[in-house]
């Protein structure tokens, strides 16, 4: 029978499936029903900066509109921004604690910053609740044209830096694929010491509403088309760069999954499957991926791991070419 | 139906004040300029323990009340939560019978001597003065009148205990001697009902003792207040602390029949950043209430409070105001307030910002602690302080501050006191499960008769709001009673 294990920012997984940052890992019951249903590894929902200034507002909207809350000489009031985020912390705080005491799968938090400020202090009070990794989901959407490329990359290596000088647990990044030069971004990424990097972030797409002339969200969940360019890249990179890579976006099916395993990822992150077929579907995919492996001759992960990466694929102009020659001037 | 308004046209109409109003031309009263509080000598006062303000002489305040416009529409009355009766007993005072003044403000306020030396009067009566809304001019000095109003009644040794409706026999409690409490405590006895508050201190008068400082508060003030209430027939327990000593429950077997949950918000709020908890890091209860109630600037006592040399105090409301002139009066040589917003965001009173300013408080304003660092003892010897520049507004209206990326440096600190809030009290509402409370723990009331989900059992100041001001935590109390009153007479009807 093969052996599904694998290793994942120096932590040992069962298997290369885990359950990505999303609504899927709110709360202690439903991570251990993704652990009964054989997840390798499950990320916590995201503590979100954004997500906490939003609730600060609604909050001041609220107190300004019934006193009965605060009044506006309050100096709690004057720092609600900071209690809110206390407050949401504290709550993550105890679902890590509740988790880790009934859960035998590690168990990564995950941080979603778009600032090296005072938020990352709170990395080590993760630590201390008993996570066993780190995910930081470092979200920057260039939109300010005064700022240059230069500055915003140095926000990435700040919060690394600082991250890094608060906790001992191993610290993964999830990043964009929107840099200038991706390569040379991933490989600087990968010297600073953290564990491992998981490509890539999927942001949020505003969408229109062309009735209502209003914005609304586009897709919801990722659909495997778009594991592509995570492949290419992991399969660039995975012998390039001094820590672990991992797949996120576009993991479907248990092909999709040993496609990623082959560029070189040492695991895959999967939540809009789960959240389209249910928890079961990760049976579905560990069972496509053991009958792979057998019908191979595989006995471990690291057996085949990285086999077609760029620099041990026989074509690796094939991870560099951008435009679809073939088709579209016959030349192969 | 008599309305207020009525009331109030009738008051105005009486023969008094029509001569008043006749006896000079509202030119000359517009031209007084504003009056100017007499304070102690800064560098001297910042090394004393006694009240900043020294109070009106009578000329200066019957001149002051000669600004007043007596207007038809006084709509000073409309900022002030317990709905004084602003002109007549600043009328009063125009008269020279302060005497009367003092009974005009205790008809609605039980704490008057009080709440001319803390009330926020900037942006609650006077900020409604006909002066500030009309005229663009700087408003009559309403707080400091009353103020003298009180003070004069109760140097005169005439002090009133305002009458008392024959004993019905019911009995209330009263959880927290507070300003809230104390309100209640003064109209439910005035209506007749055997009133009980339960105090957890061995001292009465809550936040107004232990929060409050004795150079802008001092207790001997509040005791008298207090006094006046005991005169009326309110008995006080102290070391009670209701929900460990006795449950509500407890006590509705001993007869009580309704209660008022005014336990306060005693439970300091802290950043949560690396070193907080190193030693002589405190927060502002623990700071205030060591010195305010329990000796602690006195070096021969039990539990003295260490007294820093470079004090820092994060916040900018009136507790950090309080804990940073305390610093200063300890005998520290730099006294600073780190703010992460500017001064003209802070909700501090606007007085107790320039009394601050003029006793040599430094202000560190856009600046906010990101860690603090201690020495071999645990002894906190630095902090890292992040500056701050002012972003985008929030939903108040307010900018929000944001963090100034790279721009942190070291200052020097043995003290640091961290005044950035409080939260509710949980006693009662953990010691009463069905009592409702929100996501903060401010225990959730009907806005009109100040009722919890739990019948007869009512709430109000900072349990409820989770940090309000003494004049609000009076007005709830207030209210509260009027609610409680309607209450048990519809108990009684039905008996």
């Amino acid at each position: 029978m093969a052996d599904l294990t694998t290793k994942y920012l120096g932590l040992s997984l069962s298997n290369p499936i885990i359950i990505g940052s999303s609504g899927l890992c709110a709360s202690v019951d439903n991570i251990l029903d993704l652990e009964k249903a054989g997840a390798g590894a499950v990320i916590l929902k995201s503590l979100f900066e954004e997500q906490i200034m939003m609730e600060v507002d609604a909050s001041l909207r609220e107190a300004y509109r019934n006193d009965m809350i605060y009044s506006a000489k309050s100096e709690s009031l004057d720092y609600i921004d900071l209690h809110i985020r206390e407050r949401t912390l504290s709550a993550y705080i105890e679902l890590i604690k509740e988790a880790k005491k009934r859960l035998m799968i590690p168990l990564i938090a995950s941080i979603n910053c778009v600032s090296s400020a005072e938020w990352t202090n709170y990395a080590n009070r993760l630590e201390e609740a008993g996570a066993d990794a780190l995910e930081l989901n470092i979200a920057i959407l260039p939109t300010d044209e005064n700022t240059g490329a230069d500055k915003i990359e140095k926000v990435y290596f700040d919060i690394i830096e600082k991250i890094l000088s608060k906790v001992k647990i191993p610290v993964a990044v999830k990043m964009s694929p929107c840099f200038t030069n991706l390569a040379q971004m991933v490989k600087r990424l990968s010297a600073t010491g953290i564990n491992g990097i998981v490509m890539f972030n999927r942001f949020y797409t505003p969408d229109f509403d062309i009735n209502n002339f209003s914005e609304k969200s586009s897709n919801t969940f990722s659909a495997p088309s778009e594991s592509g360019n995570v492949r290419r890249w992991i399969g660039i990179m995975s012998s390039r760069v001094d820590c672990d890579l991992a797949a996120s976006t576009g993991v479907h099916s248990s092909e999709d999954m040993i496609k990623q395993l082959l560029a070189g990822a040492r695991a895959v992150q999967v939540v809009s499957a789960i959240y389209k077929n249910g928890k079961e579907h990760i049976q579905e995919m560990l069972g496509g991926l053991h009958r792979w492996m057998n019908e191979k001759g595989y006995n471990t992960i690291e057996q085949f791991r990285g086999k077609l990466s760029q620099d041990k694929n026989e074509n690796p102009s094939a991870y560099e070419r951008i435009q679809f020659m073939k088709y579209f001037s016959e030349i192969k | 139906m008599e309305t207020i308004s009525d009331i109030l046209k009738s008051e105005r109409q009486q023969a008094w004040r029509d001569e008043l109003r006749k006896s000079m031309k509202a030119k000359e009263r517009t031209s007084i300029p504003r009056v100017k509080m007499p304070e102690q000598d800064p560098h001297v006062r910042n090394k004393n323990h006694s009240e900043v303000n020294l109070g009106l002489t009578d000329e200066m305040a019957i001149k002051e009340a000669q600004r007043c416009l007596d207007c038809v529409d006084p709509t000073c009355i409309t900022g002030c939560p317990v709905g004084i009766n602003i002109p007549k007993f600043i009328k009063r005072i125009e008269q020279g019978e302060f005497l009367e003044s003092a009974k005009t403000l205790k008809e609605t306020n039980a704490l008057p001597a009080v709440c001319g030396r803390v009330c926020p009067q900037e942006v609650q009566c006077e900020a409604n003065c006909f002066y500030v809304q009309k005229l663009k001019k700087d408003p009559v000095a309403i707080g400091f009148l009353e103020r003298f109003a009180a003070d004069y009644e109760r140097n005169s040794g005439n002090i009133s205990v305002p009458g008392v409706d024959n004993k019905n026999g019911i009995k209330v409690a009263v959880i927290g001697s507070g300003p809230a409490g104390l309100a209640v405590a003064g109209d439910m006895i005035k209506w007749g009902y055997d009133v009980t508050v339960f105090e957890a201190l061995h001292e009465i008068g809550g936040v107004l003792k232990y929060g409050i400082p004795e150079f802008r508060l001092p207790n001997e003030i509040v005791d008298v207040e207090i006094d006046n209430l005991k005169q009326m027939g309110v008995k006080f327990e102290t070391n009670f602390i209701v929900g460990t000593t006795a449950t509500v429950d407890d006590l509705r077997k001993e007869g009580f029949e309704a209660f008022f949950v005014g336990s306060g918000a005693g439970l300091p709020k802290f950043m949560n950043i690396p070193g907080e908890n190193y030693r002589r890091i405190f927060s502002s209860n623990e700071y205030l209430t060591r010195v305010n109630l329990m000796n602690a600037a006195n070096p021969d006592y039990d539990t003295p409070v260490f007294s820093g040399k470079n004090v820092a105090v994060i916040g900018g409301g009136n507790t950090a105001m309080d804990s940073v002139r305390t610093s200063k009066r300890l005998g520290a040589d730099r006294s600073m307030i780190i703010y992460r917003r500017s001064i003209e965001e802070m909700p501090a009173r606007v007085e107790e910002v320039k009394h601050a300013q003029e006793e040599g408080v430094e202000f560190m304003n856009l600046n906010s602690p990101v860690e603090y660092f201690a020495d071999e003892k645990g002894n906190v010897n630095k902090m890292l302080v992040q500056k701050m520049e002012l972003g985008e507004p929030d939903s108040s209206g307010r900018r929000r501050p944001v963090p100034l990326e790279g721009s942190e440096y070291e200052v020097k600190v043995d003290t640091v006191v961290v005044a950035i809030g409080v939260s509710p009290n949980p006693l009662i509402p953990a010691s009463m499960p069905e009592l409702e409370v929100t996501d903060w723990g401010t225990i959730k009331v009907d806005k009109d008769t100040m009722q919890s989900s739990v019948e007869g059992i009512f709430a109000g100041g900072d349990i409820v709001r989770g940090g309000a001001t003494v004049i609000l935590a009076m007005g709830d109390g207030r209210k509260a009673a009027k609610g409680m009153h309607e209450y048990l007479k519809s108990k009684v009807g039905k008996k």
